[in-house]
């Protein structure tokens, strides 16, 4: 292949140095059957969708009235042309599958069009936040893709989407999602600043933006929410929140967001409140059971058996009186053994999944029980415990209680209930002092927000959501026009 | 003179309620019943009706000295005495609250020793807890203020439990009301206000409050609040105990749960001690902060490097703390200088303010 340039282009030649070791670089000339005008197409084959330029640009560019290089955005028959001088932009609208046509003679003008190829799969359904009832549709790796799943269902101009690039071999477009009129412009500051402060070579996914951008880095608890639900980053941002969804990624991150949120799942919307208010105080205590449980087992085991009453505490001696361990032992090794559990039942496909699970489960629990080595009843204890943990609707959580319980399991060894008090202590200052971009982490419970308490453990109706809440700070607190507010009426009026 | 604080470090106005509730409420609730009875009998529960009266005048006289001056004890005292002297006197007011802190962690620790853990290691016990008392005081005073709230809500289901020994209470024992003399009464009002101080940190976290007319309210309604959980706490057990059997009984309240029985617990002390540690360490942590503060406002060192160093000041001094009496010695030192401060010198201060304002006006004046 000549090389068509001369010593003006020299942006483009060095491209060329590189890029013509890889072979999916194309720079190939034609010439106008008509006017015999020559012109270069330039484009990256893989990036590239052949049939768009087969079809939408060739035929038109070899056969119709081509005599200089404005003419080419009239005669082909695609929307996004672009004519530039900046040799610069080169590059980066070659990687990003636009095609670069060049008339030889005015190599200085540079004509793009787009021919991305489309490449990924279709709209799932959610997996990691699977609900029986409400919407199916789920993110997909595509950007493009995710902005149209929450586009349409905001369909007004107040819908902002800006788009950043990081990292800096990936490229990858993170685009900032919020609602002009209504969020917070502190909140949208502030992640422009932090997304636009990231140094960092490459991103492949948002869990990378989420680590980076969280107010602490050393703290075990998510500080973004993150979803593969369009329907829920909808309804965040409507609520003032700011979304982020990143390019290769089928999970948006939403912020600020709140601990008692992280335990709220978004199929607690679709039901009655009544119901989906039972479901989150049953998860809340699942929660504290899951965490507690086995150090209190410990706890009164080691130290306090006192306090179990003389017909429960013969069930438990006579549990465990043939086992040579310390509670503490016999805890860590059947925590251990269900964290194995998980770890093998994530790391394999579903179906070999499930076999492991059974295996585990049944085999190994029944098995260690009748051998001696852990009492029955703190296998049902942490059997429930494991199963308590997995009730959390967001995994990132889930992952976060599981991890919790061992601190706890130490300090109960150590101190008995207080141990347990004080870790306790130690959790709720962390949770006190973390905040998520900047707003109060475990708002409405301190500060203590009794207007946001509408939508925290428990879930009121609809009726009862009129106002945004309070830590969005939200330009618009009221979700209705104040007008609207109807006066209640008196029986039989 | 006036201190300027971030609006984003204050805290709401009814917060206010659970830093003055919570530095009230403290380890005096296990044991008071016996030693306001020692002098009032069991007419004890009017001398904590007196003795909580009198905590709303002496909080009505530091809210008065505040606004006054619109700053905290150091402006008081710089507006009334100058600098130098008020330099002295926060000097005595830092002691003050690690005093007042050695109290509270080493009192825990000694209850804990004497119920749960025979041979607990003083010193390792009041480094982990100190350490955690550290965090808490770097995430700012609403991390401190955060503590506190959940230092008052999350153990408050205890109160109900009281309830569990109504079917043993003999409220036949109250009577005859008014049996014992006047002065006996004030001794025991006396006795009690020991363990109702701590309100007074009011005086250096004022600046903190965002609203501060506001606050007002809720700090009375701490001080109103706190009175009635010790009458009501006073009436059960002077109804569970007979009076020379109180006597004997160095932590009544503890003893009291002892009768709890549920089918899947019992032995409730244990419970309840442990819950303690959540109502001591929010307690300690304000007794700290306040004394960092003052040194930060009186020498404008870092709370950063303060605070660490009190803290280490505070274990040193807990683990040197070794047998009953010396932990007895202590507490009713606190005591007394706290009853003092707050019953005669905190109002003669407010007499003296007003007339340094009187004067200064005087001044500008002519």
């Amino acid at each position: 292949m000549k090389i068509p340039f001369k010593k003006k282009n020299t942006e483009k030649e060095a491209l060329e140095k590189v890029l013509s070791k890889s072979n999916d670089y194309k720079n190939i000339h034609f010439t106008n059957e008509k006017t015999k005008v020559e012109f270069y197409l330039t484009f990256i084959a893989s990036l590239t969708d052949e049939k768009i330029i087969h079809k939408e640009a060739l035929p038109y560019l070899l056969h119709g009235e081509l005599y200089n290089l404005d003419d080419v955005p009239e005669l082909i028959t695609i929307a996004e042309t672009e004519i530039s001088t900046n040799p610069k932009d080169i590059e980066l609208k070659l990687f990003n599958g636009y095609v670069l046509v060049q008339v030889v003679g005015n190599e200085e003008q540079l004509c793009f069009f787009a021919a991305q190829r489309e490449v990924g799969r279709s709209i799932g359904v959610p997996e990691v936040e699977f609900s029986v009832i409400g919407p199916k549709e789920a993110f997909v790796e595509s950007m493009k893709q995710n902005l149209n799943l929450v586009r349409k269902r905001i369909p007004v101009k107040e819908l902002v989407i800006e788009e950043l690039t990081v990292g800096k071999i990936s490229k990858t477009k993170v685009a900032i999602i919020y609602l002009e009129e209504i969020t917070n412009q502190e909140n949208i500051n502030t992640v422009r600043q932090r997304l636009q402060d990231i140094d960092i070579d490459g991103v492949t996914d948002s869990s990378f933006i989420v680590q980076i951008i969280s107010d602490n880095q050393n703290s075990p608890f998510p500080q973004l929410l993150d979803t593969e639900r369009p329907d829920r980053v909808t309804a965040s941002i409507i609520e003032g929140k700011v979304a982020i969804i990143v390019d290769g990624s089928p999970h948006a991150l939403i912020g600020p967001t709140t601990l008692v949120e992280l335990f709220s799942s978004f199929e607690d919307y679709f039901l009655n409140w009544i119901v989906s208010s039972f479901f989150r105080l049953i998860r809340l205590f699942a929660v504290t059971f899951s965490i507690l449980v086995t150090p209190i087992y410990v706890a009164t085991l080691s130290y306090h058996y006192e306090l179990i009453p003389r017909d429960l505490l013969s069930a438990l001696v006579a549990s465990r009186r043939a086992i040579p361990f310390p509670p503490i032992l016999e805890a860590l090794f059947l925590e251990l053994t269900i964290e194995l559990l998980r770890e093998a039942g994530a790391r394999l496909p579903t179906k070999v999944g499930q076999t492991i699970g059974i295996v585990g489960g049944i085999v190994i629990g029944t098995a260690s029980v009748e051998a001696g080595l852990t009492s029955n009843v703190l296998l049902i204890i942490i059997a429930l415990a494991a199963l308590a943990s997995f009730t959390t609707p967001v995994y990132r959580m889930g992952n976060t209680i599981r991890l919790l319980r061992f601190p706890f399991l130490l300090f109960a060894e150590l101190w008995g209930l207080v141990g347990i008090v004080l870790s306790f202590c130690i959790m709720l200052t962390h949770l006190i002092r973390l905040t998520s971009l900047g707003r109060p982490y475990l708002e409405p419970l301190y500060p203590p927000r009794r207007q946001d308490m509408k939508d925290a453990l428990i879930r009121l109706s609809f009726k009862n959501q009129a106002k945004r809440p309070v830590f969005l700070r939200s330009k618009h607190p009221s979700r209705l026009d104040e007008r609207d507010a109807k006066q209640k009426q008196d029986i039989d009026e | 003179m006036s201190v300027s604080i971030p609006e984003n470090k204050k805290i709401s106005p009814f917060l206010v309620f659970f830093v003055v509730q919570k530095m009230q409420f403290g380890i005096g609730i296990l044991g008071f019943q016996r030693i306001i009875a020692k002098t009032a009998g069991y007419d004890a529960w009017i001398s904590i009706i007196l003795a909580g009266i009198a905590v709303h005048i002496v909080l009505w006289a530091l809210f008065k000295m505040l606004e006054t001056v619109n700053g905290d004890m150091i402006s008081i005292h710089t507006f009334v005495f100058g600098k130098i002297v008020s330099k002295i006197f926060g000097l005595f007011f830092i002691l003050y609250y690690l005093l007042l802190t050695v109290t509270v962690i080493r009192t825990y620790v000694e209850i804990v020793q004497v119920w749960m853990f025979t041979d607990l290691t003083t010193f390792w016990f009041s480094l982990i807890f100190l350490i955690v008392v550290v965090y808490i005081i770097f995430g700012g005073f609403r991390t401190v203020t955060g503590m506190a709230f959940f230092g008052i809500v999350l153990p408050f289901y205890v109160l109900a439990l009281f309830l569990f020994t109504l079917p043993y209470a003999e409220f036949d024992n109250l009577l005859p009301i008014l049996d014992h003399s006047i002065s006996d009464i004030l001794l025991g009002s006396k006795n009690m206000s020991l363990t109702v101080l701590g309100f007074e940190s009011l005086l250096i976290f004022y600046p903190f409050i965002k609203d501060q007319k506001k606050s007002k309210k809720w700090a009375h309604l701490a001080v109103f609040s706190t009175t009635m959980i010790y009458v009501y706490l006073a009436i059960l057990t002077f109804a569970y105990f007979p009076e020379n059997q109180l006597q004997k009984n160095i932590w009544p309240t503890l003893t009291m749960w002892k009768i709890i029985m549920m089918p899947f617990v019992e032995r409730f002390e244990y419970i309840g001690i442990a819950n303690w540690c959540l109502i001591i360490l929010p307690n300690a942590s304000i007794a700290l902060w306040c004394s960092s503060r003052i040194a930060k406002r009186l020498f404008s060192i870092k709370q950063r490097t303060t605070v660490p160093i009190l803290a280490f000041i505070c274990l040193i001094a807990t683990s040197l703390l070794f047998t009953r009496k010396q932990v007895n010695l202590l507490s009713d030192l606190v005591g007394q200088i706290g009853f003092y401060l707050n019953f005669f010198y905190f109002p003669l201060l407010l007499v003296a303010t007003l007339i340094a304002k009187k004067v200064k006006k005087n001044e500008v004046g002519s």
